[in-house]
């Protein structure tokens, strides 16, 4: 693997994880908002 | 970095930019990178939020020496339950993990530092920020926040001007959080040594990983529950308001679903630490490398479906009150698979027992007798009775102190020689043992009876039936605090001792044991060949 392809790797895996956290956050508040 | 493999670890052959040490003074901490540094200021940090938390409880173990009022208003009574909880959980066993993680997970795999080491950064200097807000609210007026670390609503919408500095301050540990988890995740999925797949990792990296991908999945759940509690206060809404047509247990739920995982993100490293530390000092293999694996990532997924048993009292449906007493039950088999090999690794082993060894035993032992309370309290029919009494009190110090504190004091004095290059006194780190053994049984065995008997939680007095259990908890509360002292003194000659070899105790294996003590700033700027990542496996 080279250094190119870890950095792209690096930043889809990050980027990926992110946005699982954001769709919690947001998951959750929609379900508040939606049970209110 | 290059992927070019040169024999050897190659932890001094840097490349040319790299070929210089930290810089000096006060930058070298501010602007940090180094995954050594901020594991450093990491446990550094956790240090001095264990002694503040620490302090907290002295203030409430003095007030519950005796019955009657003696030394602080029932309203600050109410402020040190809440804050010692915030305090040990988000500020002082967390971030100890993160530091042993930060130090640790790029030594193990093989990898120069932390995958995102600005963020890593980041991750750090949000927590004094934090806490330097969470601790400002004891100042303000109303006080700080006094309604459990579980900030249920309506009760928490009563604090005072602290309130928003609380819901702050959350948001920010939160993000800290997320952001090392994110950091953890990517590190050991992009950044391993060629040739070590996932099932070759050491046990340590396999928890971390596990637990980096629950704080993905929880961390925000809570900064969501505290976001509504938030609009519910300031913004006119009603998520959890009755009189709004909100409901205040759903709070519950939503807080439990993050808070259950989250005492799972707080034991799932420790029992990392001790599968690393006992096979070493039993001269044997991990037993069931792959079966530790399994059982952790099965107590991972259970845990998310079993956040009810801490809300059996609210009134639920049967059949939820089964599921859910039935799936907190179902978590003893992982445990016990996990138990069962720390034993067998143990078993016919060559042991010995210095400090990080003792501390380790300690751990299974006395987490073992936190796991079953728990499976007591997760029988829906008694779980009725001990709600809210100091049998929970007990039990979760039990998960929680000879748990994953002293899970952490292994890991410190198991990896100090390689942080510092000398070894430490053993004779201060047995004897900060045995004070702590001794004394964390006095304080927290006492309280089952008291629960069993049935004192409340959370209350400044109490009956005077209750009078003895307390003093005796006391005493030994005041007993674990002083002997914690032994360890800043260990910190304080951790460079008086020995030199230290590079691979420290004669069973360790791994990559870590491959680099010089103490570890260089730079490691592994050339990846380590597969072979000798192998040879460290084995």
């Amino acid at each position: 693997m080279d250094e190119l392809e870890r950095k792209r790797n690096i930043r889809r895996t990050a980027i990926l994880v992110a946005a699982v956290a954001l769709a919690f956050y947001l998951g959750f508040i929609l379900l508040g908002v939606m049970r209110a | 970095m290059t992927t070019t493999t040169v024999d050897g670890h190659a932890a001094d052959h840097h490349d040319a930019h790299e070929d210089h040490g930290p810089p000096k003074g006060l930058k070298r901490w501010l602007f940090s990178t180094n995954h050594k540094d901020i594991g450093t200021m990491y446990l550094v940090f956790s240090l001095i939020m264990f002694f503040i938390g620490g302090a907290m409880a002295m203030v409430i173990r003095s007030e519950l020496a005796v019955p009657g009022l003696q030394f602080v208003h029932p309203e600050f009574f109410n402020s040190m339950t809440t804050m010692h909880a915030l305090i040990m959980v988000f500020g002082a066993v967390m971030p100890a993990f993160v530091g042993l993680a930060n130090w640790m997970i790029p030594l193990m795999i093989g990898a120069p530092d932390m995958a995102l080491p600005r963020m890593n950064n980041w991750s750090f200097w949000i927590l004094p920020v934090a806490f330097g807000i969470l601790l400002s609210t004891l100042l303000m007026p109303g006080g700080a926040p006094a309604s459990g670390w579980t900030m249920y609503p309506p009760l928490v919408l009563q604090t005072g001007d602290a309130f928003p500095f609380l819901i702050f301050s959350v948001h920010l540990m939160g993000i800290s959080s997320i952001m090392g988890a994110i950091n953890v995740i990517v590190t050991i999925i992009n950044m391993r040594a060629p040739d070590m797949t996932l099932l070759k990792m050491p046990m340590f990296v396999w928890m971390w990983l596990i637990t980096a991908y629950l704080l993905i999945a929880v961390m925000p759940v809570l900064a969501g529950a505290v976001t509504m509690l938030l609009t519910d206060q300031f913004f006119g809404t009603s998520f959890f308001l009755a009189a709004g047509g909100g409901d205040p247990v759903m709070f519950q739920h939503i807080f439990w679903f993050f808070g259950h995982p989250e005492v799972y993100i707080m034991i799932l490293p420790a029992f990392g630490v001790v599968s690393e530390i006992i096979p070493t000092f039993s001269r044997k293999k991990l037993f069931g490398h792959d079966s530790m694996v399994y059982a952790g990532s099965s107590i991972a997924f259970l845990s998310f479906i079993v956040w009810a048993h801490h809300m059996f009292t609210v009134g639920m449906p049967l059949t939820g009150q089964m599921f859910f007493m039935f799936a907190t039950m179902l978590i003893a088999v992982p445990t016990g698979v996990k138990v069962f090999n720390w034993v067998a690794t143990m078993w016919r082993g060559a042991m010995t027992f210095e400090t990080p060894m003792l501390f380790s035993l300690a751990f299974v032992f006395l987490f073992t007798i936190g796991g079953f309370s728990g499976l007591m309290l997760a029988i829906a029919p008694a779980d009725i009775q001990y709600h809210d009494t100091y049998f929970v009190v007990a039990h979760f110090h039990y998960v929680l102190v000879p748990g994953s504190i002293f899970a952490i004091m292994a890991g410190a004095y198991y990896w100090l020689p390689k942080w510092t290059g000398y070894y430490y006194s053993e004779k201060l780190g047995k004897t900060h043992f045995w004070l702590s053994t001794i004394f964390v049984n006095v304080t927290f065995f006492p309280q089952h009876f008291l629960g069993l008997a049935g004192m409340p939680r959370r209350i400044p007095d109490y009956s005077t039936q209750f009078a003895d259990f307390n003093l005796v908890s006391s005493i030994g509360a005041f007993g674990f605090g002083l002997s914690q002292l032994i360890f800043v003194l260990v910190l304080l000659t951790a460079k008086k001792g020995a030199k230290a070899d590079d691979r420290v105790w004669e069973g360790a294996h791994g990559l870590e044991w491959t680099v010089p003590s103490p570890a260089p700033w730079h490691t592994f700027t050339t990846p380590p060949k597969a072979r000798i990542a192998n040879e460290a496996f084995e």
